[in-house]
C-alpha cells in the first residue's frame, strides 16, 4: 500500500476537546488543580523556601556553608540550587531541631509558625513535608499500578479459570481493611518507611487490577480487533498492539489522582507512630508529635494550637486538592454526565 | 434463600483458613526465637525459649507447624498479649464491647444520615443545596480521621468543656469496678449505656453516652461522606431512566416518583458501600479510639504494632477477617431482601 493512500483520521487537539472544555467549565477543577499546584511547587523549590533554616547535616552533604546558604540555593543560576532543587541528600528530608525542650515554643519571628515539642520547626516540617508526601505518594503509586497492570492484564487476556482465580484473590484483598494488613507488615518486618509503602502498594493494588480488567474485556470486543485477528495478527500481538494501549490511558490518569488518599494512609500511620523514623519530614508525624499538646494547660486549652493546626491543614489541604481533582477528571472523561 | 445463606455461612471456615495460613505463613520470616515469644507469659519463660519452641513445633517445617498452631487456635490459644498482660482471646472479648458500642451508635446515624442528604443533592441537581452538600462532602471526604478527631478534642472538649475522653469519669470508673466486686454492679453486656440501663443506674448510661459523643461524630462525618457520594451519584442514575420517566408521565406526584421508585432502586450501591463500610469502621476504631482514649480494639491493635506484639496484632487481623467475611455474607443476603429480581438458587 502506498504511504500516500493511507487515509489517517486527524488527531483532535486535547485543549479543543470535550474533556477538557468541561473540565475548564468546573469550578471545583479549578480550585483543586491550584491546590495541587501550590504543592507541588512548595515542593520542587523546598532546598530555597527553606534555605535559611538548613540541618547542619544536610548543609554538609549540599557542600554549602550556613552563611552562604540563603545566597547559594535562592539563585537559580548557581549549580548548587539545581543539585538542591533535582536531588537533594537525604539528610535534608529530616527536620532540624532548635533545642530538645519538649515544650512547643510558640510562632515567633524566626520560627514563624512555631517549634513542635522535641524541637522540631514546624515550618520546616512542612516544606520538606509536601516533598515527601509527593515522593511517597507516586513510589506507591506507581508500584501499585505495576502490579494491577500485570494482574488486570493476565486475568483479562487469558480469562477463563485464570482469570476467576485472581479475581478471586483481588476481591478478597479489596475487601480487607488496609490499615490492618499493614499493621501486620510492620509488627513482623519493624517499623521503616520501605515496609510501609510496599504494604499500602500491596493493598491498594486491586483497585487498578479490576479497572485494567473491565476496560480490557471493553476493548477486546470492539470491532477492530476483529479486524486485526482477520488480518492474521497472532494473539500476543493484537493484545500488545491493540488492546492494551487501548485500555490503559485512563487508568493511569485515574490512579496518579490517588496520590491523595496513599498520603493520607500514610499520615495516618505516621500518626499513629508507625511510620518513617522519628524526625523525619512527614506530615502525619507532626501531627503525633502534637498528640501531648492538643489540650493546653488549665486556663489556656487552646494554647499550643499551632503544633497541630498547621500539619493538620496541611493533610487536609493536600487530600482535597487531590480529591476535587479527582471527581472532576472522572466528571469530565464520563461522557454521561 | 435459607440454604444459600447456610451455605455461604459455611464458607467462613475457608475464609479464615486462607487468612491464618497467610499469617502464619508471614511469620516464617522471623527466627523460631521471635515467634517463640508469642507465647511467652511472663520474664522466667524467657530463659526457656527453647522449651516453648519445642513445645509449639516452631522449628518444624511449615505444614506441622500451621497444624500446631491451628490444634493451639481451635483450643482457644492464639498466643499472649504483651501490651494487655493477657490471653490474646481473652483481650479480644474484654475489648470487643468498647468497640462494638462505637460503631453501634455509629453506623446507623452515617447510613440514614448520608442516604438522606445523597438523595437531597440528586433531587436538587445542580442547585445550591446540590452544591452545599457537594463541597461538604468532598470535604470531610478528604478531612483525615485523625485531624478532625484532633480538632474536636481541642476545641470543643479543651475549650468549651463538653463531652469526655475515655469511656467514663475516672471516679465514676473506680466506682464500678469497686460496686462489681461488691455484687452490685453487672457487666452483662459490655456494653456501657446497655450495662446502664439493665442495673438501673441512668447516671452510667448518661456518663458513658456523653463520652461516645466525640468518637460517634468523628466516625459518621468521615465515613458518612463517602456514603453521600455514592448514594448521589447512583441516585442520579436512576432518575436519568426510563421508568422514572414512565411513572412522570402516568402523573404520579413526584414525592412518589423519589422516594418510592428512584430511591428503592439506588440504594443497592450503597448496600455494598455500607457493608464495606461496616468492615473499614475496624480501620477508623484504630484511630478514633487511640485519639479519644477508649480502650477498645483498635486502640489494642495501634498499641500493640508499636510495640510488635504479634500475637496481638494476629489476633486482631484474625478477627478482621472474620467480622470482613461476616459483613459481605450479610450485604449479599440484603440484595436479595432488596431487590426481588436477585435469587439465590
Amino acid at each position: 500500500m502506498a504511504e500516500a493512500t493511507l487515509l489517517k483520521p486527524k488527531r483532535e487537539s486535547f485543549w479543543r476537546s470535550r474533556v477538557w472544555k468541561r473540565f475548564r467549565r468546573n469550578p471545583l477543577a479549578i480550585v483543586g488543580a491550584s491546590i495541587v499546584l501550590f504543592f507541588m511547587l512548595v515542593a520542587i523549590f523546598a532546598p530555597a523556601l527553606t534555605a535559611d533554616r538548613l540541618g547542619r547535616n544536610c548543609l554538609r552533604d549540599l557542600g554549602v556553608s550556613r552563611t552562604e546558604a540563603v545566597k547559594v540555593l535562592r539563585n537559580p543560576l548557581n549549580p548548587k540550587f539545581w543539585q538542591a532543587t533535582l536531588h537533594p541528600p537525604p539528610s535534608c528530608y529530616k527536620i532540624p531541631r532548635k533545642g530538645y525542650s519538649p515544650i512547643p515554643k510558640p510562632p515567633s519571628k524566626k520560627y514563624p509558625l512555631g517549634i513542635s515539642g522535641g524541637g522540631y520547626d514546624i515550618l520546616y516540617g512542612l516544606v520538606w513535608g509536601s516533598r515527601s508526601a509527593f515522593y511517597v505518594g507516586i513510589l506507591v503509586i506507581s508500584v501499585a499500578l505495576l502490579i494491577g497492570i500485570v494482574i488486570g492484564g493476565l486475568t483479562g487476556y487469558l480469562g477463563g479459570w485464570v482469570d476467576n482465580t485472581l479475581m478471586r484473590f483481588t476481591d478478597a484483598v479489596y475487601a480487607f481493611p488496609g490499615l490492618v494488613l499493614v499493621m501486620v507488615a510492620v509488627t513482623i518486618f519493624g517499623r521503616s518507611l520501605t515496609v510501609i509503602m510496599l504494604a499500602i502498594a500491596i493493598v491498594s493494588w486491586p483497585t487498578y487490577a479490576r479497572m485494567l480488567r473491565g476496560n480490557i474485556l471493553k476493548v477486546k470486543a470492539q470491532d477492530f480487533v476483529d479486524a486485526a485477528r482477520a488480518l492474521g495478527a497472532p494473539p500476543l500481538r493484537i493484545f500488545f498492539k491493540h488492546v492494551l494501549p487501548n485500555s490503559i490511558g485512563p487508568l493511569i490518569i485515574l490512579a496518579s489522582l490517588d496520590i491523595g488518599s496513599i498520603v493520607l494512609s500514610v499520615a495516618a500511620l505516621s500518626f499513629l507512630g508507625l511510620g518513617p523514623e522519628v524526625g523525619f519530614a512527614d506530615w502525619g508525624q507532626m501531627v503525633n508529635f502534637a498528640r501531648r499538646w492538643i489540650v493546653g494547660p488549665p486556663g489556656e486549652p487552646l494554647k499550643y494550637w499551632y503544633t497541630w493546626v498547621w500539619p493538620g491543614l496541611a493533610i487536609a489541604l493536600f487530600v482535597l486538592g487531590w480529591n476535587l481533582l479527582g471527581d472532576a477528571v472522572r466528571d469530565a472523561l464520563d461522557p454521561r454526565s | 434463600m435459607l440454604t444459600y445463606a447456610i451455605r455461604r455461612l459455611l464458607q467462613l471456615p475457608i475464609v479464615l483458613f486462607v487468612v491464618s495460613v497467610v499469617i502464619v505463613g508471614l511469620l516464617q520470616f522471623l527466627p523460631p526465637s521471635s515467634r517463640a515469644a508469642a507465647y511467652v507469659k511472663s520474664e522466667q519463660q524467657l530463659a526457656h525459649l527453647d522449651e516453648i519452641i519445642k513445645q509449639y513445633n516452631l522449628d518444624a517445617p511449615f505444614y506441622v507447624q500451621y497444624w500446631t498452631w491451628l490444634k493451639n487456635a481451635l483450643h482457644g490459644n492464639l498466643g499472649f498479649s504483651r501490651v494487655d498482660k493477657k490471653p490474646v482471646l481473652e483481650s479480644i472479648a474484654t475489648r470487643l464491647p468498647v468497640s462494638a458500642e462505637l460503631v453501634l451508635y455509629a453506623f446507623l446515624p452515617t447510613l440514614l444520615f448520608s442516604i438522606w442528604l445523597g438523595t437531597l443533592a440528586a433531587i436538587h441537581r445542580d442547585k445550591f443545596l446540590d452544591q452545599l452538600i457537594r463541597v461538604m462532602a468532598v470535604i470531610f471526604w478528604s478531612l483525615p480521621t485523625f485531624v478532625l478527631g484532633i480538632a474536636l478534642v481541642a476545641v470543643v472538649y479543651g475549650y468549651f468543656k463538653l463531652f469526655g475522653i475515655g469511656r467514663l469519669p475516672p471516679e465514676l470508673y473506680i466506682q464500678l469496678s469497686q460496686q462489681e466486686a461488691a455484687g452490685q454492679f453487672h457487666f452483662y453486656t459490655g456494653l456501657l449505656t446497655l450495662d446502664g440501663l439493665l442495673n438501673g443506674r441512668l447516671d452510667v448510661t448518661l456518663a458513658a453516652l456523653k463520652h461516645l459523643v466525640l468518637p460517634t461524630i468523628t466516625l459518621v462525618l468521615v465515613l458518612g461522606a463517602q456514603i453521600v457520594r455514592v448514594m448521589r451519584s447512583s441516585m442520579l442514575d436512576e432518575l436519568g431512566k426510563d421508568y422514572v420517566r414512565t411513572a412522570r408521565a402516568k402523573g404520579l406526584p413526584e414525592k412518589v416518583v423519589y422516594y418510592k421508585h428512584a430511591r428503592r432502586n439506588a440504594l443497592i450501591p450503597v448496600i455494598t458501600l455500607a457493608g464495606l463500610m461496616f468492615a473499614f469502621m475496624l480501620n477508623g476504631v484504630v484511630i478514633t479510639e487511640t485519639i479519644f482514649n477508649l480502650p477498645g480494639l483498635g486502640q489494642w491493635a495501634a498499641n500493640a504494632a508499636l510495640q510488635l506484639d504479634q500475637p496481638s496484632i494476629l489476633g486482631f487481623a484474625l478477627f478482621t477477617a472474620f467480622i470482613v467475611a461476616l459483613a459481605n455474607i450479610a450485604v449479599d443476603l440484603l440484595y436479595a431482601l432488596v431487590d426481588p429480581r436477585i435469587r439465590y438458587e
